[in-house]
This record gives structure tokens, sequence and C-alpha cells, in this order.
């Protein structure tokens, strides 16, 4: 039995998607297994959102995407991060860091004595 | 935008989609078999893992194109295939919603341009109707809210309540541009009109304040567009042109801009007058300029901006209360009782909202066009049950589809909205014949109002603003027709549906009961409104206006509109009437100063002398006629005589010397006693002297209308007193004849008299009849229409029924039931439906009579035989319709039925 994962917060999948974009441009079963190593102990991806993302992500012009060959010979369509992508994902570890920051603050009101 | 694109380049989408989801399968599928799962298997958790391949779909689907959208182009597409496939219920649908929205569509357009049309004029919001309530101890001739011209002056100046104040009164003129003269409307208006109307020209000026300065010295008059267009031509030389209106010369000086016609939507002048000149274009009325106690203009004003009009009524009560102070000491004023002093000094000013304009056409039509347009409301409610009752049994026909839909995973919420979309679709197509159908629909009922009312106000043109009505009307229509049958679907219990044997949910016909419930509530409803106001037609018809009318013509002269004075009038319209009255064609003839069934009358309250006086206690119609008046008529002398020569007046006397009186009169005013040698006389006041002899009584008849039993008294016309009048002329032979001969003998006198209102005395019965006709026809044609839709409604679901219940009846059968006892199980049914209808609608009516009550003649709106007639006609045509789908229950062959098992 493995352990309990959470399922993944609404709205972060955007976010991890395009982090590991940032890193290198992956086709989507490459992100889906990105997502898997990197949380495979904490949150749960439910793969069948992740297609829809990344078209919606595309879409919003912060992703872009081209049908090249890949590691296995056949060809895959590859996902990279635009210029804009990158503001974004800027601009949403900026607002993560400070939501999680103000969450920490408040818990760490609630324990004082 | 980008989505929209989508929508063009989809399939290049779908299968690029189809690859890039191929590649991830693929390859989870070769990792899992390399962690030692068969093939199968791995291929199936890699599905599992995407939730299914289609799902993933669709949601990708959805964010390349908004999907409310794309759903709703599939859904109309499938509904499109659908109706395709069933032609003859989507005809009836269509139609049945086409009339109901071309009904509602067409009456609605009467209500807008009669009711609510704001005037094309600056800011018509700001226009108030300026109004004297009380007693203005003043004669008066128009329509209504009539106050005389030095008073509208007067308002002029209360400029810290309006920006300004107009007044206007609509006349007959007879107009020459050059050719015959003939009679045009036109409107006497103060040199403000224009202005405070804010209403320019389309050519040269409008009139001016400087027009109306100095009595009759300004001949000037500006037409109206539509005139100068349809019966000049449009020449641009007009300006500057002589014309004769009334035979005075008067030059053009513009033309008005092109959508104004006038602040009445009853009577669209054909060329606007100053008032200065208002003795030129309304002959025989002396100093009206100068008569502070005639009424004959009604008087507008703009208010100020930032007042309210409860403000400036208020603020305009101590100027009026100082002005009626003056007016009683003024030299002239009529010497009055004390009593009716008071009522007077207690008159009040009233203003009111007039961004309409005035108009008694409006105040004569405004009730029976809301009936009218209620019925249509209803009518198209009812063609909505009926649709909604057509889909709900395409939706029992269609129930394995559906379920077959629902199995594959589409949400109820999915199959509702798709009924939904047929429903908007049939009513979309629906609303466009019924908007090709309404403007015929209009020219219809704009042909029940008299030509000379209705031909030139109102327009059977579709306008954006009807065609965003219709639209409006249609999506409602769609709505409500399928919103019945979208619940059920998404009610539908997925397991139940697909265990039913033959696809029928119980739930629908429990819903399809309740529909044609309502259906027989609407319909009883308009046909009980059918039969009072056909009731009310046949009845005025039936009682007729008390004097026989066959063979019976009239016609009117007015020579003083055309240039004569009053004396020579006086004996051009003498000479006029001696040679019809030897004519061959003539039986019998009579001139009257007012004509009859036109809804206008003379009339004053009067004073009469017996053992002591007694003064009316409300105005009396009076009438003057000459000798042979009555006999013409075949109005019957209950007591004393007629007119004759007896009775015309020494020279130097003035006044009547003899009166004859109708019964009702006499019996109001002199019960049982002997009215012949009763003295009587016009007026109320302390001054007036009864010295007038009763001569005769004559039997009741109408004057005003049909509708109306009055007190009348008649005086004597003899030359010189009158100098224009009715003529009503017995003929022999056909009235065409005499319309020939009438014609010929007008023309030898003089060739320019135009005559007027030429038409036979049952026409004129039939013209003062038109609303209650076309109240009658209307509710009758929209009752009828109601009776067969909830017909069709009562069939449609008894033969439901009897398919539902086919083997049910058919084991009752086999046990011994009788072929009477399965009618009554199925009869039991429609009873129930339809009184249980009754019982919705006889309240209703109860409640909604008072709204019609004034509208009917003969018979309360509660009228018992009335209601009795219609519920009886509802409920045996229910009850037949509901006998057929009976009758085939019982001729079920039970062998048949346990066979199909």
């Amino acid at each position: 039995m493995p352990p309990a994962r959470f399922p993944i917060p609404q709205g972060t999948l955007d976010m991890l998607i395009l982090q590991i974009l940032s890193l290198q441009p992956a086709h989507g079963y490459g992100i889906a297994q990105r997502l898997e190593q990197i949380s495979r102990s904490v949150v749960q991806v439910n793969q069948g959102s992740l297609y829809p993302a990344l078209h919606r992500l595309e879409q919003k012009g912060w992703l872009r995407a081209e049908w090249r060959e890949s590691e296995t010979g056949r060809e895959a369509k590859f996902y990279s991060l635009t210029r804009s992508g990158r503001k974004q994902l800027a601009v949403e570890k900026e607002s993560w860091a400070r939501l999680s920051g103000a969450v920490r603050l408040v818990f760490d009101e609630g324990s004082r004595p | 935008m980008r989505r929209l694109l989508n929508w063009f380049r989809r399939r290049d989408l779908e299968s690029g989609l189809d690859r890039e989801l191929g590649y991830h399968i693929d390859r989870r599928v070769s990792d899992l078999m390399q962690s030692g799962l068969a093939e199968s298997e791995a291929r199936r958790r890699a599905t599992l893992e995407l939730g299914g391949l289609t799902r993933v779909r669709e949601e990708v689907r959805d964010v390349w194109l908004i999907r409310w959208l794309r759903d709703f182009l599939h859904d109309l597409r499938f509904s499109a295939r659908s109706f395709r496939r069933s032609p003859s219920f989507t005809l009836t649908a269509v139609i049945v919603l086409a009339l109901g929205i071309g009904a509602t569509t067409a009456t609605y357009s009467l209500v807008e341009q009669v009711i609510l049309h704001a005037l094309p004029v600056r800011q018509p919001q700001r226009l108030v109707l300026i109004d004297w309530k009380g007693d203005q101890v003043a004669s008066g001739f128009g329509s209504w809210n009539l106050m005389s011209y030095p008073i509208c002056r007067d308002l002029q100046l209360q400029d810290q309540f309006f920006e300004g104040v107009l007044c206007r009164a609509a006349t007959t003129v007879n107009l020459s541009t050059g050719g015959e003269p003939r009679p045009v409307g036109a409107e006497i208006v103060s040199g403000t009109y224009f202005s405070v109307l804010g209403v320019g020209a389309a050519l040269g000026r409008v009139l001016e304040s400087d027009d109306d300065a100095t009595p009759g010295a300004s001949p000037v008059a500006v037409l109206s567009h539509d005139f100068w267009k349809t019966q000049l031509g449009g020449t641009p030389d007009v300006v500057g042109s002589r014309i004769l209106v009334n035979q005075h010369p008067m030059t053009v000086v513009g033309v008005a801009a092109p959508v104004f016609r006038g602040v009445d939507v009853g009577e669209v002048p054909s060329l606007w007058i100053p008032a200065s000149m208002a003795a030129e274009a309304i002959p025989g009325f002396d100093a009206l300029l100068m008569d502070r106690r005639t009424r004959w203009m009604q008087v507008l004003g703009r208010l100020r901006p930032g007042l309210t009009v409860t403000q400036a009524q208020a603020g305009l009560q101590p100027w009026f209360q100082a002005m009626l102070d003056e007016d009683t000491r003024r030299p002239g004023f009529p010497r009055i009782t004390a009593e009716r002093r008071q009522r007077f000094l207690a008159s009040r000013i009233e203003l009111s909202p007039a961004a309409q304009g005035h108009s008694s056409l409006r105040r004569r039509l405004s009730q029976p066009l809301w009936l009218l347009f209620a019925a249509t409301a209803l009518l198209l409610g009812l063609a909505c049950l009926n649709v909604a009752g057509l889909f709900l049994a395409r939706g029992s026909a269609r129930a394995r589809e559906i379920s077959t839909r629902l199995a594959l995973g589409a949400s109820p919420g999915r199959i509702g909205r798709q009924l939904l979309a047929d429903s908007l679709m049939v009513a979309l197509a629906g609303g466009l014949l019924g908007v090709a159908l309404a403007p015929s629909a209009l020219r219809a009922l704009i042909g029940f109002l008299p030509r000379d009312v209705a031909g030139n106000a109102l327009r059977s043109a579709i306008d954006w603003r009807l065609l965003s009505f219709a639209f409006l009307v249609t999506v409602g229509a769609g709505i409500l027709s399928g919103l019945a049958p979208a619940l059920n679907a998404g009610r539908k219990s997925l397991i139940a549906s697909l265990r039913e044997r033959d696809g029928a949910a119980p739930g629908g016909t429990r819903l399809r009961k309740v529909i044609v419930t309502g259906q027989i509530a609407l319909s009883l409803i308009l046909v009980i409104g059918a039969v009072l106001f056909v009731r009310t037609l046949t009845g005025l018809l039936a009682k007729g206006p008390g004097f026989d009318t066959s063979s019976l013509v009239s016609f009117g002269l007015d020579p003083r509109k055309s240039g004569y004075s009053p004396a020579e009038a006086g004996r051009l319209v003498r000479r006029i009437h001696d040679e019809i009255h030897a004519s061959a064609i003539t039986q019998t003839s009579a001139v009257s100063r007012m004509a009859l069934l036109t809804g206008g009358t003379w009339n004053d309250p009067m004073t009469l002398q017996t053992d002591r006086r007694v003064v009316t206690d409300r105005d009396v119609n009076l009438n003057a006629v000459t000798p042979g008046f009555f006999r013409t008529l075949g109005v019957r002398l209950v007591a004393g005589r007629d007119f004759d020569e007896r009775d015309s007046r020494p020279v130097g006397e003035a006044g009547p010397r003899s009166a004859i009186v109708n019964e009702a009169f006499a019996k109001r005013y002199l019960g049982g006693r002997n009215p012949l040698g009763v003295r009587i006389c016009e007026g109320s006041g302390p001054d007036a002297r009864p010295n007038v002899e009763v001569i005769g009584v004559v039997t009741d008849f109408n004057y005003r209308g049909l509708r109306e039993q009055w007190e009348q008294a008649y005086f004597p016309l003899f030359e010189g007193d009158d100098s224009g009048g009715t003529f009503y002329v017995k003929v022999r032979g056909t009235p065409d004849q005499a319309f020939r001969s009438i014609r010929t003998i007008v023309h030898n006198a003089d060739p320019t008299l135009p005559i007027t209102s030429f038409r036979t005395l049952e026409e004129q019965v039939d013209r003062s009849l038109n609303t209650e006709r076309i109240l009658a026809t209307l509710s009758g044609g929209f009752g009828t229409l109601a009776l067969l839709l909830s017909l069709v409604g009562i069939y449609g679901v008894m033969s439901f029924v009897v398919t539902q219940r086919t083997r049910e009846i058919g084991i009752r059968i086999a046990l011994g039931a009788t072929g009477a006892s399965a009618i009554w199980l199925v009869l039991r049914d429609a009873i129930a439906m339809i009184v249980a209808g009754m019982a919705i609608a006889l309240p209703c009516v109860a409640a909604l009579g008072r709204l019609v009550e004034s509208q009917l003649f003969g018979v309360t709106p509660t009228d018992p035989v009335s209601v009795a007639q219609a519920t009886l006609l509802l409920a045996l045509a229910a009850l037949g319709a509901a006998f057929i789908p009976a009758y085939r229950a019982s001729r079920v062959n039970p062998n048949d039925v346990l066979h199909l098992e």
C-alpha cells in the first residue's frame, strides 16, 4: 500500500509544468514522468489533466510546441517555454513564495502559547 | 478570437492531439511492460491513468473552443438533423409557434404605435400635459383636456417651471394647393409649438413666436413632410408658394422634419397653422383668441431641467388660484350660482407626463389594445404549451436514443440542453415565419379601424424595435416550450429508463397531463372572453341605434370652410337641402347641427320650469334639427308634434321658441307629469330663463354612440341659425344612385364645396362599433385557435396514455372487462384534466372580469349564461377529442396484446 498522497492543489499544476519546462523542452510523457519523479512521495498528479493544461498554456502563449524526433526515434510534440512563459513563471513563483510565507506566519501565530 | 479561429482548423488540431496522446500511451505501455506487465494489462493501466482517452480529448477540445459555443453549434446541428427526420412534427411545432409569435408581434406593434411610442422630439420625457381639473365655466369643442387660448398664454409666462408652453388644436381645413380644395387634417398651434418640441424644418423654416403675435396678421403655414412628399411630389420650390386654406390665401414658409407627425397619433396633420389665424382655420367661432371661456386647445409644456412633475404642479397652484380669482372679477365672466362659483374656485391645475403627446385615439383604444395584447400573450402561452407537449411526445418516442446517450456518459444536463436547443431552433424558425406574417396580420388589424383614423397614422412596417421584441418573444417561447421536456429529461434516472419496456417514463405522462390542464385553463379564459365580446357586438347590433338605418344616408357640408360668410352659408345649405328634398331619389330628408353616432355631442345642463325651478343634475345632449328629422330617422313621436313653420321665430327674436325632448328626459326630470307645455332652456345659471316650450316627446334613440342611453333635447333648425350641418336623406333605390344624385346637386350649387363623411347610416353604425368589432372578431379568432390547440393537446396526451396502457387494458378485457369500462378508464383521466383546467380558469375569469367590464354591453364579465356556454363548449369538444383514443382502447384485442409480450 503506497502512502497517502495529496491531490495536487488547484492551480499549481500550471506552475509546475512551467518550472519543468524552464529547465529544458520536453514532450507530454516526459513532463508526466518528471512530475512523477519530483513529487513521488508528496503530491498526486492526475495525468488526465496534464494535456488540457498543456494546451491551455499553449493557448495563452506561455508555451510553444513543435514536433521533433524523441529519444525513441519517434516523432513527439515537444513543449518549450516562451519569453512570456518565463515571465509568468517568475510571477507565479513570487506569488507562491508570498502565499506560503503568509500561511507560515499565520501558523506561527497560532502555535504561540 | 483565437479560440474562434480554432473552430476552423479543428481537423488539424484533432489529428495532432491523437498523435500526441498515442505517443504518451505507447511510451507508458512499453515502460510498464519493461517492469513486467503483460501488454493488455499495461495498455489498460496506461489508459486508466489518463482517466479515459475520450475525456482527455473532450477537455482539450474545451480548451480550444469556448465550451458553450462548441456545444451549442453541435446541439443545433444535431437538432437540425433530427428535425429533418421528422418533418411533420417540425412543421406543426413551427406553425403553432409562428401563429403565436406573429399575432403577439402584430398586436404589440399597435400597442407600441398607439400607446407607448414617444414623440420623435427633443427629450420627450420632459414634456407634460397641462390640464384643468374642475369646472372651467366655459363652453368647449374638441376632444379632451381642453383649455382656452388666453389661459395658455398665461401659462407661457410661468417660465420658472417651464422652458416653454405650447397649445394646439386638431381640426380639418379645406386645403387647395392649386387644384380642387380637399379636406385635410391641420393642427392650429401656438408660435411656441415647434421650439418647445424641438422640431426643426426639413425645408425653409418652422413657425415662430412672431407668427402668433397679432390675430389675422400671419397667413403662413408649415407643411408636413409626408404631405409634401406624397401630395406635392417633394418639389423644393414649395417654400414661398401660395395655398388656400378654407379659401384664405396663405404662404408656405417651410416643411417640418421628416419623422414628425404632430403630437396626436390619431390625427396626423398635413399642415400647421399659427393660432393667430384661428378665425380663418376654424370659421364660425369669433374671438377664439380673446375668449377665456372657450376651451378648444390642448396645452403641453416642457419642464425646466431638474424639476419633477409634482414640484412643478405644486409650484403652479398659487398662480392658478390667483388667476381663478381674477377671472371671476373680469368683465364678461358669466353669472353663475354660488355653488358653481365654489366649484370653479376649487379647480386645480394638473400636470401629467406626455412623452407620447396627446391623443384621443389612445384614450379610446388603450384598453381594447391592452386586452388584445393580453389575449395574444395567452395565445402564445398556449402555443408554447402545445409545442412543449409535442416535444414531450417526441421525447418519449426518442427515449431509447436518450437512454443510450445517458448510458454512454452524457450528463442529464447535457441532454436537457440538447432538448432546449431543439425547442430554441423550432422557436427561431417559428419566429422568422411569425415576423414574416406579422405585417399582413398588422394590416388586417389596422383594417378594422376607420380608415381616416388609422390610414395615415398607423404603419404596418417592421422596424428594429419590433424585430427585437419579436426576437425576445421567440427566445422566451423557445425556452418556455423546451423547459418542461428538458427538466423532464434531466430528472429521469438512467436505470429506470433503460428498464422500461417501451421507453416511456411515467413522469412524462404526469407532466403532459399538467400541460394539457394548463392548455384547457388558458383556452377556457380565451373562449369565455370571446363569448362575452361576441355577445356584446351582436347585442349592440341587434339593439341598433333606435332608429331605422335602412336606405338612410348622411353627409356633412361646411360652406364656411370654403370662404362663405355665415349668412351666405346658411342660404346655400337651405338651397341645397330644398333641391335634395325635391329630388326623385329622396323619400324624406332633414338637416341636423350635430352628426349622430360619431362619439361627439353638443351638451349642456338645462333648467326646467314646472311648478318649481329644476336644474338638470347632468348635461343633456342637445341638437338642432329641421322639421322632418324624426320622420327621416323613423323615430316615433309619442306625444305632441314635430317642428313646423309655427316654430320659426319672428324677426329680431333670438333663441328657439320650442323644443322636443326624448322619453328618457321626460322620465328623469318630469316623472309622470305631462311634458307638453313645460318650459325649459339651455344653461343652469341664475340668469337662465326657461322660456322654451316642450311641444313633443320622441322615443329614445342613440346620439353619441350605440351604448348610450341619455336625456336628449332638440331645438328647431331654421335658416340663419346655422351655416352648415349634417344632412340625413332617406333615399329610394340604392345608396350608390343616391350618392351620385346628391353629389351632382352639391356640385351644381358650388363645384369647390367638399362633401365630408358621405356614407350610409349602416356604415356609420359599423364605424361606431369598430372597437367592439375588433374585440369580437379577434377574441373569437383567438378563442377558436385556443380551442383547437387544446383539443390537439388533449387528443395527443390521451392517445399516448392509451398506447402506454394497451397491455393493461388488454389484460383487463381478457379478464372480462367490457369495452365501456375501458372507455371510462381513459375518459376518467380526461375528465380530471378538464375539471382541473376549469377549476383554474374560472377564478381567473372572475378576477380578470373587472378589466373587461367597460368594454362589454348587455353582459357582465361573469355572465352565467356566457360562462356556461363557453365551459360547455370546451368540455364537450375536449371530451370529444379524448373519446377517440378512448374508443380505440375499447377495441383492443387481448390476443394481440398478449401476443406482443
